[in-house]
């Protein structure tokens, strides 16, 4: 543990070291980080131009629900971000190198991949999060803070499971990009009231892409609505996470014994 | 030389058809798309029947129809085209026979077709299947949307094509591609038509290419434009093609001097 | 002890089939085949500790595939496979932590930090202490002559440069043994010859056991006593290079260079009597080629002796490039081809009695 820990810090001052570099690119990607997000935020604010109400949530209640999804959103994405994985390290065969290194592979590649950056999309939700908090008049407890950190690590677990285990895809198909840049796009959807959609999408937002984990469910709790006892299965969100990442590893372990290496 | 080209369209139709994961999973992930923006939308008109001048009938449709539209000629060729620059393998292109800018149309073009033909028909009898999806009977609507889709993946490819060409110019655009995708899905009205922005960026957009590749071709297919102000939004859209010619040639001009008299 | 024990070691892929054309392509889409390709094929061998074996093979005959299992990265399809004591994929972690990679292809440092950073990070991920750590690296700067590059970001360095920073970068650790997979591949002979002398004072002054793949035969010339070789995915020759060479090449050639142009029949009446001597003639160069058998300067007193105006003589050894050459083209198995090679020569020397 604590040597996995002294690997972290010693890859984080490397990036900062690569960074100091490269000072305006790394500000540019904040920026359009914080742009791919914020067109979620202006499609809710342009929409609740035309009505008052979404699926019975007011805009407070699901710019809330914006602001908490881009807190583990943004913790997630400093250590994952896998996006070319498939080829960086399959197509390119630097998969070879990680696998000689005395360090679990998957701890090493994302720690090489490391992108501090996207922690600015977790102070921007929390800021937006506070707002809303105060506009809805929500009470603020020691429970509340204690209940937001756990449902924060329950989220950052479920998105880390479900995108190893997509990433591990990679072993097992030949295909160059993946679904990664689409399963962006459901992730979307788990920032909206599941109560809107039909049956089958709900399950599979909530069961088996869980993405509703993510982002109404755990902020349900705190907005205290339980429609279809949503704020209850809010509960269950570090279970979900635990399982979640508990899947994907084993998909990751899997798919390394099926590794082949580049084409040399 | 024209064989040629045509090759390559059949190369890289070939190329995508060799990834079957994504291909399944792509078809999939869009229809789960199209019902999510579906329940969605249904969600945000409620109790009302008309918003920014859309039924929720026009709206279904015109979701779908955007959605699918855009996966023809949604294309990675700002990447390519950057990430070619970024490695030096375009000046291996500029000794070659053929046009470079031509070539990677022609894959765009290529990756297109076959996502309208194995992607847009199947996803589309799925949705027309699964959700109220009203289609224009009249073959002439048809024939001049299919026009206008070309048009749209033209237009695209363009402002694709100059966002890719950036790359010779700044060290790194990553940032600014994405960026430039952001803005393209929201400024071509993909996942919000239009017609429900405020007005004075309603107003800005009429100056912009964008909504030339997504907006006004949906609204003639959905049924909102019609007549000789159909045929209007296809001559907005040449006008589109050609005015954007001009600084593409201009920045492959200054790209072609800055490559061979100051060696990239 | 052994440092790499490998017994019936086969590794297979399933390549998917692409069928041809449009159509092809279509059905492919919906329904996939898949052949079984061997990449190895059931090979043992065994590498006792501070030894240097040569892997050598074409392309695709399986060298990498087998580098690539012993060192953990691919998972053998069937085998039994130990290395340093450990099971290379089952203990990964563990075990490489006691070996050294290097690929000659790849770069295993950081593109974008200096080369001190990455040894840094490279110290911490194989846990060196950091006294240990301080004194390999000054001993391997100095041996390598890299003082000067420490500070500079590897995208920065020549290949050469890169090279001998790799090869430190393996060796941080003190492993027992290091895999070098095209260690000189791209470099020019000075480098060449540094690092072949760098990796015989390691093997020499630490027991490390070094296999290495090459296509650079000097490399074998200059570093191997022992030579593994790959062909198809079975080993076709394992063995001393001594024991190769004699057993392999068939005999010298020595050329003559003559100041008018003699006639061949005279070159030939002149070795009359010695078994299996051939004579070709152009121009005015003439090569004589002998057999093991027959003795140099015998040869050469009776065509100096023979009256004949010769100007230069030049003896020419086989090198190991034509006898790894000659091997493969004579295929499978060493008894079989040195069969085969006693039969060809037996019918030069047929031919040439005959000419005679």
């Amino acid at each position: 543990m604590m040597f996995y820990a002294s690997l972290c810090w010693e890859y984080m001052k490397n990036y900062a070291k690569t960074r100091l570099t490269y000072r305006l690119d790394f500000w540019i990607e904040v920026l359009s980080d914080l742009m791919f997000q914020g067109l979620n935020l202006i499609f809710i604010l342009i929409v609740f131009q035309h009505t008052p109400s979404l699926g019975g949530w007011s805009e407070a209640e699901v710019v809330f629900v914006y602001g908490f999804f881009m807190v583990p959103y943004g913790i997630f994405g400093t250590f994952f971000n896998l996006w070319n994985f498939s080829e960086r390290y399959i197509v390119k065969g630097e998969m070879d190198r990680v696998l000689t290194r005395p360090a679990y592979n998957l701890y090493q590649i994302l720690l090489e991949n490391m992108d501090p950056a996207s922690l600015f999309g977790s102070v921007v939700g929390a800021i937006i999060m506070a707002v809303s908090w105060s506009t809805l008049g929500l009470p603020f407890e020691m429970l509340d803070a204690l209940m937001l950190i756990v449902f924060i690590i329950g989220a950052v677990l479920i998105y880390a499971g479900l995108y190893t285990a997509l990433t591990a895809i990679a072993f097992y198909s030949d295909a160059p990009t993946g679904i990664l840049p689409l399963m962006y796009n459901i992730q979307n959807y788990g920032r909206y009231p599941v109560n809107i959609y039909n049956k089958t999408i709900r399950f599979l937002l909530t069961w088996i892409l869980p993405f509703a984990f993510v982002g109404v469910i755990p902020a349900s709790y705190f907005l205290d609505r339980n429609e279809d006892g949503l704020s209850t299965l809010a509960l269950l969100t570090p279970l979900v996470g635990v399982v979640v990442l508990s899947i994907g590893l084993f998909v990751w372990n899997r798919g390394i014994t099926r590794y082949r290496g580049a084409g040399s | 030389m024209a064989s040629a080209y045509l090759d390559l369209i059949r190369i890289r139709f070939l190329m995508m058809l060799a990834y079957r994961v994504n291909y399944y999973s792509g078809i999939a992930i869009y229809a789960i798309n199209i019902g999510a923006y579906y329940f969605l939308w249904k969600a945000i008109y409620g109790t009302q029947t008309e918003l920014g001048g859309f039924t929720l009938a026009q709206m279904t449709t015109y979701v779908a129809v955007s959605w699918m539209a855009r996966a023809f000629y949604f294309n990675n060729l700002d990447r390519e085209i950057a990430n070619e620059i970024r490695d030096g393998s375009v000046a291996i292109q500029f000794i070659r026979p053929y046009s470079y800018l031509m070539v990677k149309l022609m894959q765009g073009f290529g990756e297109g077709i076959f996502r309208l033909l194995l992607f847009m028909v199947p996803g589309m009898i799925i949705v027309c299947l699964l959700f109220p999806v009203r289609l224009p009977t009249d073959p002439g609507v048809w024939a001049l949307y299919l026009v206008m889709l070309v048009l749209s993946f033209l237009i695209n490819t363009q402002i694709n094509m100059l966002a890719g060409l950036f790359a010779f110019f700044v060290e790194n655009n990553e940032g600014m591609l994405r960026m430039k995708r952001v803005l393209v899905d929201l400024f071509s009205g993909v996942i919000i038509p239009i017609s429900f922005f405020p007005g004075w960026l309603a107003d800005t957009m009429k100056w912009l290419p964008f909504q030339a590749i997504t907006y006004l071709p949906s609204s003639v297919f959905t049924g909102r434009t019609a007549g000789g102000e159909a045929y209007r939004v296809l001559g907005l859209q040449v006008v589109w093609f050609l005015a954007l010619l001009i600084p593409i040639a201009l920045v492959w001009r200054q790209a072609r001097y800055r490559l061979f008299v100051q060696g990239g | 002890m052994l440092a790499i024990d490998v017994k019936d070691l086969r590794k297979q892929f399933s390549v998917q089939k692409n069928r041809e054309g449009l159509g092809g392509a279509l059905k492919d889409l919906f329904k996939r085949e898949y052949n079984q390709i061997t990449a190895v094929k059931d090979i043992s061998f065994q590498i006792p500790q501070g030894e240097i074996c040569g892997y050598i093979g074409e392309n695709g005959a399986g060298k990498s595939t087998t580098i690539k299992m012993l060192t953990g990265i691919l998972v053998p399809t069937a085998g039994h496979l130990r290395v340093n004591g450990f099971i290379p994929h089952k203990e990964r972690e563990k075990f490489v932590r006691g070996i050294g990679v290097v690929f000659g292809q790849r770069s295993q440092l950081w593109w974008d930090i200096g080369v001190i950073e990455s040894f840094q990070l490279l110290r911490k991920v194989y846990r060196v202490p950091e006294a240990d750590f301080k004194q390999r690296l000054d001993e391997l700067v100095e041996r390598l002559q890299l003082s000067e590059l420490l500070n500079r970001p590897v995208r920065k360095l020549s290949l050469g440069q890169r090279m001998r920073c790799e090869l430190v970068a393996s060796l941080l650790h003190n492993p027992s043994i290091l895999f070098l997979d095209e260690p000189t591949i791209g470099l020019d002979i000075m480098v060449k010859t540094e690092i072949r002398d760098f990796l015989k004072k390691i093997n020499r002054e630490q027991g490390t056991t070094i296999l290495l793949t090459t296509h650079d035969l000097q490399d074998i010339e200059a570093l191997c006593s022992r030579v593994i070789m790959l062909d198809d995915g079975r080993i076709i020759y394992d063995g001393g290079l001594d024991e190769l060479k004699s057993r392999w090449s068939k005999g010298r050639e020595v050329h003559f260079q003559f100041g008018e142009r003699p006639d061949l029949t005279v070159l030939r009446n002149l070795t009359e009597g010695l078994p299996g001597v051939a004579w070709s003639l152009e121009e005015l160069t003439a090569a004589m080629w002998l057999p093991h058998a027959v003795n140099v300067s015998d040869a050469l007193a009776r065509v100096v002796g023979g009256g004949v105006d010769i100007r230069d003589i030049k003896i020419i050894e086989t090198n190991t490039d034509e006898i790894v050459r000659e091997i493969y083209q004579s295929g499978t198995a060493s008894k079989e081809a040195t069969e085969k090679l006693a039969q060809s020569s037996d019918s030069v020397s047929k031919e040439t009695v005959h000419h005679g």
